[in-house]
């Protein structure tokens, strides 16, 4: 039985974590401008991307672990060389980078800028295999949405299209080709804080500030499962070996002083993919969770918190032979 | 339609007579008075309607003690016929009002007889229909959607059952009848009760604003309270009414609402009694007449509290000048004290009865002479024993809570102070003792239930201790279990004694808002999730039919019932395994079968994955392990310093 490890390298809340394609490193981005990467066997610092002057939304690393692409409140996208911290690009923005990723092929960055400031919410990507894009600052395509801004985004299986959350509950397949919706649901009621594909692609999850997560078909977008809490979900993700997904959340802002007293008892929520019944949970954190995820192999998986600490769980035996039959 | 109007109020001959009252009983007065007799009759009649004539015979300097009063149509007459006959003025004048023609009517009525009208039956089914569930099972209320919507559910062990459920059923909360016949809501105009099998609306009460309301214990009366309706001539503020014919029986004004309920009602509903300034008025029924046609002065008077098994009533006055502070239980209805007891330097004083009437403990909080600080006295009353005679317990700290045993002899209480509190549990004895049994410190509790049937009891630490709960039977004093609801403002016992409802409701507590289901030994069973639960009420139970024999055989055969009822809930536990095993293997072949659909495309698209990765296979994470590279990685796990001996 191992014990969880824990990451100490931010001082104030975790915004997102994202494993590499292999698992052996971790990112994590926070509120406080830094940027660490992370051995996840034992949880040792290999080093931080050092440029961003306010809080790091999002952060991405490419398939072959060449590229780490980060978006910040400081009104930048930055592309860093992964294994020497190097800055490769600095994308300047009007406003606050929300979301970013590297495609399937890792050619193609997409990012959300958001509504603020009298400029609406754009969808850009850029192709990296064109240097005047970079250097000019020049998108390809920029995709302006003028309804409800996205909060959240991921690429499709294969590069076409970018599957994209808005702050209304929307899901749109944005077309990386001509950035025309190519899909439109709206099976959620309120905000989309996460979307998470598996990890073949095939399907995505989302998590909403309506209490539940939905698990939908990339292509069709079919809504497939629903999985349902008391409180807003910050982040969801899907197993990549048994039928389970993982759910963190919290609650509003206002309500965390009467509950903050509870030490250690954020939960992550662990669900049957079929049953949509919970199964599990795991303690821990001292405030809500934002961010969760499978390690690639799925015999761990990470969480990030409100609390500042990224904290990395092996499942015991007993997961993996667990049988919910009554 | 003004026309109209106009026309209806145009005397007629022939109605004119229709429109006159004859109001008997009148105060007979000389010409002195007569101006002020008639200012009387004109403020309490004119309120049916407009008085257009008025006739008040005199003989012998003083009028006859009758007079006629004619409204502007019929119809008035018939409002202050309804009203004001059986109205009392004073203690020697109640007003008999009649129409003037029923004088005549009932002059010339046949020597045969004609039998009256059917009235239409009024059926609403059988009212005690909850009760022959064929499992048992108690109902309770449920309000959601922060009061848009109230359930009715039956309580099964798997899950609830829905009854009834509507939006906008009451406009604030319900309340159940003592004996669980009616539901009441609560709605701006007044009140509705509810009932029967399809909970149809059974009566109506109209209350203006209507706040609170109270129902005899027998369920005979309602007593409703709203502050818009008080006026001065005109008592409106409490109202009694009649349950099963709807008719308002009496008004009363009310000073304050704060300790509600006001009346408080005999246990066979034959009394109800208030407290006010240095006055208790004890109040009888059907006449909603004062016992013996007054009050009773006992000046200083704080509280009063009915015995729930005699018509007895226990109150306590303080200390005045030389006179002790003291309890007094008092006979109704023959007002003979049986018992008083006097206190000394008492601060203050609570009544606390046991369920049957068979204890009385009165909390005294007391600072002794020559010292500052504050001691709490429990003095014991057994009301069962000859003179009723009283011991005395005597607590070293300060109490926050105090239960009796239902139907049993023992009580418990809460003492101490946040963080150092103990819980305590005390037998009295017949031998005229009250033993201490066991005291648990370090509770986190603050409220005690007791379950209805005795024996078991939840200490519970609501809204700020989060929701602690200990499960204890106190036949031995064990705990069954402790556990947690988190933040849980209620806890409620199904009337049976079997089951535990705690809760979290949207009016304490903004999320989470839930109830949960326990047994009586504190296992959890069901955890409900409810938008914005507000409120859970059980359907209370009426006294059984059975009595004390029928009981004791039933106990004696019990082995033989609970072999009936266990293979029942295995083959209902085994039906709902079975229901649920089918809903889920559906649930995982669909999902399969999706994701088989899923991988079919997948394993099309691999060339195309292979393109865009330049030929490097990602698809498993040992795809392509001849590109691995084997590196030996040392990672320093620990240090430990063993130190050498000494060389000699």
């Amino acid at each position: 039985f191992q014990r969880p490890i824990l990451l100490q390298g931010h001082e104030r809340s975790i915004t997102q974590i994202k494993y590499n394609r292999e698992g052996d490193l971790i990112f994590s981005v926070a509120k406080d401008t830094v940027v660490n990467a992370w051995y996840s066997a034992n949880g040792e610092r290999l080093g931080t991307y050092n440029g961003h002057t306010g809080a790091v939304w999002c952060v991405d690393v490419d398939w072959d672990t060449k590229h780490v692409l980060t978006g910040s409140a400081d009104n930048s996208c930055r592309l860093w060389d992964c294994q020497t911290g190097k800055q490769l690009a600095l994308l300047k923005t009007s406003s606050a980078v929300r979301t970013c990723g590297f495609d399937f092929s890792g050619n193609i960055i997409m990012f959300s800028t958001d509504k603020q400031m009298g400029y609406q919410c754009f969808l850009h990507y850029f192709d990296l295999r064109d240097p005047a894009q970079i250097e000019d600052n020049e998108p390809y395509i920029k995709v302006p949405c003028s309804e409800s801004k996205i909060t959240s985004a991921v690429w499709g299986p294969l590069g076409e299209f970018v599957i994209a959350g808005h702050e209304n509950g929307e899901i749109n397949q944005f077309s990386a080709k001509s950035g025309e919706i190519i899909k439109t649901v709206k099976e959620h009621s309120k905000q989309i804080n996460d979307i998470q594909t598996s990890i073949d692609l095939t399907m995505v999850i989302t998590a909403s500030k309506d209490n539940t997560a939905k698990l939908f078909d990339s292509y069709t977008l079919d809504h497939i499962k629903t999985f349902r809490t008391e409180r807003p979900v910050n982040s969801a993700a899907v197993s990549p070996v048994m039928d389970h997904v993982v759910m963190g959340g919290g609650q509003e802002a206002m309500e965390v002083t009467t509950t903050s007293t509870r030490i250690g008892k954020f939960e992550a929520r662990f669900f049957h993919a079929a049953f949509e019944e919970e199964f599990g949970r795991v303690k821990g954190h001292f405030g809500p969770i934002n961010c969760v995820a499978f390690h690639p192999d799925g015999k761990s998986y990470s969480s990030g918190g409100e609390d500042g600490y990224v904290r990395i769980h092996y499942f015991d035996p007993q997961y993996f032979e667990f049988e919910i039959e009554s | 339609e003004l026309l109209g109007d106009l026309l209806k109020e145009k005397p007629q001959e022939a109605d004119g007579i229709d429109s006159v009252v004859v109001v008997d009983n009148v105060p007979q007065v000389g010409a002195e008075r007569l101006e002020k007799l008639k200012n009387v009759i004109h403020k309490i009649f004119s309120k049916f309607g407009k008085i257009t004539n008025e006739f008040y015979p005199e003989g012998e300097g003083k009028t006859k003690g009758y007079i006629f009063l004619e409204y502007s149509c019929p119809a008035h007459a018939l409002e202050a016929v309804k009203n004001a006959d059986g109205y009392k003025l004073d203690k020697q004048h109640t007003f008999r009002v009649n129409i003037f023609t029923d004088f005549d009517k009932y002059m010339n009525i046949s020597d045969e007889w004609e039998t009256p009208e059917k009235q239409p039956f009024k059926d609403f089914g059988n009212l005690r229909h909850w009760l022959e569930d064929a499992d048992c099972r108690d109902q309770y209320s449920v309000i959601f959607e922060s009061g848009e919507r109230t359930g009715i559910f039956a309580n099964d062990a798997k899950e609830p059952i829905v009854v009834e459920e509507r939006a906008r059923w009451t406009e604030t909360y319900v309340r159940w009848s003592p004996r669980g016949t009616y539901l009441a809501t609560f709605h701006q105009r007044g009140i509705a009760l509810w009932g029967g099998e399809k909970f149809k609306q059974i009566q109506r009460f109209s209350h203006q604003g209507v706040q609170l309301i109270d129902f005899s214990p027998c369920e005979r009366y309602l007593v409703t309270f709203s502050p818009l309706m008080d006026t001065k001539d005109d008592p409106q503020a409490i109202i009694i009414w009649d349950v099963l014919t709807g008719q308002k029986k009496r008004g009363f004004h009310c000073e304050s609402s704060a300790h509600w309920p006001i009346f408080k009602w005999s246990h066979d509903g034959k009394f109800f009694a208030r407290m006010t300034q240095d006055t208790l008025s004890i109040y009888e029924t059907p006449s909603m007449g004062l016992l013996d046609k007054k009050s009773l002065k006992i000046s200083g008077i704080k509280d009063f509290s009915w015995s729930p098994g005699d018509n007895i009533i226990a109150f306590w006055v303080p200390e005045d000048k030389d006179i002790p502070a003291r309890v007094t239980l008092m006979q109704l209805p023959s007002r003979q004290e049986i018992r008083v007891r006097n206190l000394f330097n008492v601060v203050d004083c609570k009544l606390h009865w046991q369920k049957n009437g068979d204890y009385l403990c009165v909390k005294v909080d007391r600072t002794p002479k020559g010292t500052q600080g504050m001691v709490t006295n429990f003095e014991i009353f057994r009301m069962r024993e000859k003179q009723v005679p009283v011991d005395v317990v005597e607590m070293k700290e300060g109490i926050i809570a105090f239960a009796w045993e239902p139907n049993g002899s023992k009580f418990a209480v809460l003492h101490g102070e946040s963080p150092r509190i103990n819980s305590s549990f005390y037998h009295v004895k017949n031998n005229g003792k009250i033993e201490l049994i066991k005291t648990f410190d370090k509770q986190q509790a603050n409220s005690i239930f007791w379950s209805p049937q005795g024996q078991f009891l939840v200490l519970a630490g609501l809204r700020s201790m989060n929701g602690a709960l200990a499960f204890v039977d106190t036949s031995d004093c064990t705990m069954m279990n402790i556990a947690e609801h988190y933040m849980a403002s209620d806890v409620e016992w199904d009337p049976t004694g079997r089951y535990v409802v705690t809760s979290v409701s949207w009016w304490s507590h903004k999320v989470d808002n839930a109830f949960w289901l326990w047994t009586f030994q504190g296992r959890l069973l069901q955890k409900n999730n409810k938008d914005r639960f507000c409120q859970l009420l059980w359907r209370p139970r009426p006294p059984t039919l059975l009595d004390v024999e029928q009981i004791k055989l039933i106990k004696k055969d019990l082995k033989k019932y609970s072999k009936i009822f266990e293979q029942k809930d295995r083959l209902s536990q085994s039906k709902a395994s079975k229901e649920l095993v089918d809903r889920r293997r559906t649930m995982i072949e669909e999902y399969h079968a999706y994701r088989e659909n899923a991988q079919k495309i997948y394993q099309e698209q691999r060339v195309l994955r292979l393109d865009l990765r330049g030929g490097v296979d990602t698809d498993e994470l040992d795809s392509n392990v001849e590109d691995w590279e084997e590196e030996t990685i040392e990672f320093f796990v620990n240090e430990e310093i063993i130190p050498l001996g000494e060389q000699a």
